[in-house]
């Protein structure tokens, strides 16, 4: 005669659970707290758009036209000019990191200039920051089409002209890009952390052993335990998606719905994950490590949230679909920026479902092996 | 008395359990009962195999191989209901500190389905027993070390076990809540529960009907308090008082005596045990300027010496 799981007993743990983080600023302050620290560093820190940049000028022809290009440089908005005269070494701004760049204009630009031959400038990248580095290289050639034109009156007039409008993100505003992104690594780590401890301390104190000594089931242990935590998962998402669209100013094309399926399925994989890591320590320090190695590394480097999978070697890009913040980012940067709908996010969603499913299978079979005599 | 009573009357039966951890044997053959009613005792060292025992009597542990019969049942063929018969209080956890007595007891309540008039008539019960004084609403972390513990005790009241498996209860708590807490235990044992309790508290022990001497997964001894005495102490004994500023080689000629099977340290004092009394007599005569004998009953502790230590 077994006795069937029952939901009140399962409402027992979870209205306990509830005391537990209500009366415990810590558990409460991580996961709001977390989530609007990260997307705010993140956020305004990680802005891949360049401007201001330091570029030092050597001027060694000092005509009209030379003035005119270092107008041009300081005109367009990007760049920070400084003129020195040229003593010693040219590429010594570059050496001391005073500047991203170096404009070396030879002695007698201007004659060249005027009698249209050809005017070499040579211009000297900090090569160091590659990001930066590319960036500055594209200005660059905006820059000699514009003193082509002031200059020496010529306009370039090529016959093909490719002009590429960007779609999703017109402005190619960097945030637009990190800020929904970086939902998927702040929810792993919360709902991975936050179970893990949340049993392992169960575990560490002896009270696992207590609620096993009555007829309580496994299943309304773990089912207990983590309902308060879904909760708290998708009011952190929530959190996230009003800072995102009030704060960040980030449009949301796509469907709510979608969005919080997404997120639900992405939230119960990763709690099972921090249910496995507890069952496997039992410590609240060493789930709290564990944690924050498998919630954050893969999430960050593994995921398309900043560097492009299309970029990775094959085998990496395999490797990425193992783990669900990779769909999880197609999901959210689909429901925020693309307006994408369920056809379109089918396979990620799929893909998280059959992950939060095996994810749940298993480590609630680990859970039940391990309390069960 | 038959067979079918002595069954009715036995509330722990156990026959042969042996628990192995991998390659180490917690618990080895050990057989015994107990009866309805009765405080039955498990005394030994940590790591003796007691929390063990009471593990898999409470259904937290399968055993390796043996028998176990629980409020007449058999775990193999079904957990839930010795669980509902019984009441465990663990030696590592009592309640939640973060929870007030209400929530804590509530709690209890609902992980055993306890229609809630019953929980609160059971929980009234329970604190009147214990003579609860504080607030139901302050937070166990408030309370004393003894109040915390008995007001565990309640909490695991709650579902009317039939047998209460107390792991150390009393551990860490001042003297005074030790008996307290004692009077408790036997005032529920009087009202029909069986009370199977683990201790090292040697002075706790004489509260017991019975008691078990753990050593090393084996049971050493089981019997009630006086028979043990009797059994382990066929012989007298006695206490022993230096005389101030006496030489310390007292103790070696005393050793060498015939007259005594072994003295130990108990203290400022000495315990003697004699093996011939007439010569214990002669002998004390001659060295009453080195002690003062007085003859006593032995505690549990010298039992628990005598049988645990004295067999290693």
């Amino acid at each position: 005669m077994k006795d069937p799981v029952n939901l009140n007993r399962a409402y027992a743990i979870a209205f306990k659970e509830v005391r537990h983080i209500w009366r415990d600023p810590f558990t409460l302050g991580l996961a709001l707290g977390l989530p609007l620290l990260m997307v705010l560093f993140f956020g305004l820190a990680m802005d891949f758009n360049v401007h201001d940049i330091h570029l030092t000028s050597y001027d060694s022809d000092h005509s009209r036209s030379s003035r005119q290009l270092l107008e041009t440089f300081e005109s367009s908005g990007y760049f920070l000019l400084r003129q020195e005269p040229l003593i010693g070494n040219i590429t010594e701004p570059l050496d001391a990191n005073q500047a991203k760049a170096v404009l070396v204009i030879p002695p007698h630009f201007g004659r060249y200039v005027v009698s249209r031959m050809d005017s070499p400038v040579q211009v000297l990248i900090d090569g160091t920051d590659n990001s930066t580095a590319g960036v500055i290289g594209g200005y660059m050639e905006g820059i000699q089409s514009a003193a082509n034109s002031r200059l020496a009156n010529v306009s370039v007039s090529p016959v093909v002209t490719l002009k590429p409008r960007y779609l999703f993100n017109p402005e190619l505003n960097s945030r637009w890009f990190t800020v929904p992104g970086l939902a998927a690594v702040v929810l792993a780590i919360i709902s991975i952390l936050l179970t893990a401890m949340t049993v392992a301390r169960e575990w560490e104190n002896g009270s696992m052993e207590l609620l096993l000594s009555t007829p309580v089931h496994p299943v309304e242990i773990i089912l207990g335990k983590l309902a308060p935590y879904v909760v708290l998962g998708l009011s952190a998402q929530a959190l996230i998606y009003f800072l995102a669209r009030f704060y960040f100013g980030i449009p949301f094309m796509g469907s709510h719905v979608l969005f919080i399926l997404g997120t639900f399925l992405f939230v119960a994989a990763y709690m099972a994950l921090g249910l496995l890591v507890s069952v496997t320590t039992r410590q609240q320090i060493l789930a709290m490590q564990f944690s924050m190695m498998i919630g954050m590394l893969p999430n960050i480097l593994l995921s398309g949230f900043i560097f492009p999978i299309e970029n990775m070697p094959a085998f990496f890009q395999y490797l990425t679909m193992l783990f669900p913040a990779r769909w999880f980012v197609l999901v959210i940067r689909g429901c925020f920026l693309r307006g994408s709908d369920l056809a379109q996010l089918a396979v990620p969603l799929l893909a998280m479902l059959f992950m939060a499913t095996l994810f749940v299978t298993v480590a609630v079979r680990r859970f039940k092996k391990d309390v069960e005599p | 008395m038959n067979k079918n009573d002595k069954e009715q009357n036995t509330s722990v039966w156990v026959k042969n359990l042996t628990v192995k951890f991998g390659s180490f044997t917690a618990v080895d053959h050990i057989s015994f009962h107990v009866n309805s009613g009765e405080i039955f005792g498990f005394l030994g060292a940590n790591g003796a195999g007691k929390t063990t025992t009471i593990r898999v009597l409470c259904g937290l542990l399968e055993p390796t191989s043996g028998e176990v019969r629980v409020a007449g049942l058999d775990p193999k063929k079904g957990l839930e209901a010795v669980k509902a018969r019984v009441g465990y209080m663990s030696q590592k956890f009592t309640l939640y500190p973060d929870m007030t007595v209400d929530e804590n007891l509530e709690f209890a309540a609902a992980l055993h389905k306890i229609p809630s008039e019953v929980h609160k008539r059971r929980r009234a019960e329970g604190l009147e027993i214990i003579a609860f004084k504080a607030k139901t609403r302050q937070l166990v972390s408030e309370l004393s070390g003894g109040t915390k513990q008995e007001v565990a005790l309640v909490a695991a009241l709650l579902h009317d076990p039939e047998i209460l498996f107390l792991d150390e209860p009393t551990a860490g708590v001042s003297p005074v809540s030790r008996s307290r807490f004692w009077s408790i235990i036997r005032g529920l044992s009087h009202r029909g529960k069986t009370v199977f309790v683990t201790t090292h508290y040697m002075d706790e022990a004489e509260n017991c009907g019975r008691i078990a001497l753990m050593r090393d997964g084996r049971i050493v001894a089981l019997d009630n308090p006086a028979n043990l005495k009797k059994d382990t102490f066929p012989e007298p004994l006695y206490e022993l008082t230096p005389r101030p500023g006496v030489k310390s080689d007292w103790l070696k000629n005393l050793r060498k005596d015939k007259a005594v099977l072994s003295v130990k340290p108990y203290g400022m004092r000495y315990h003697a045990i004699v093996s011939n009394a007439r010569r214990w007599r002669e002998l004390s005569r001659r060295m009453a300027g080195d002690f003062k004998a007085r003859p006593i009953q032995p505690s549990l502790e010298d039992v628990f010496i005598r049988v645990v230590e004295g067999a290693k």
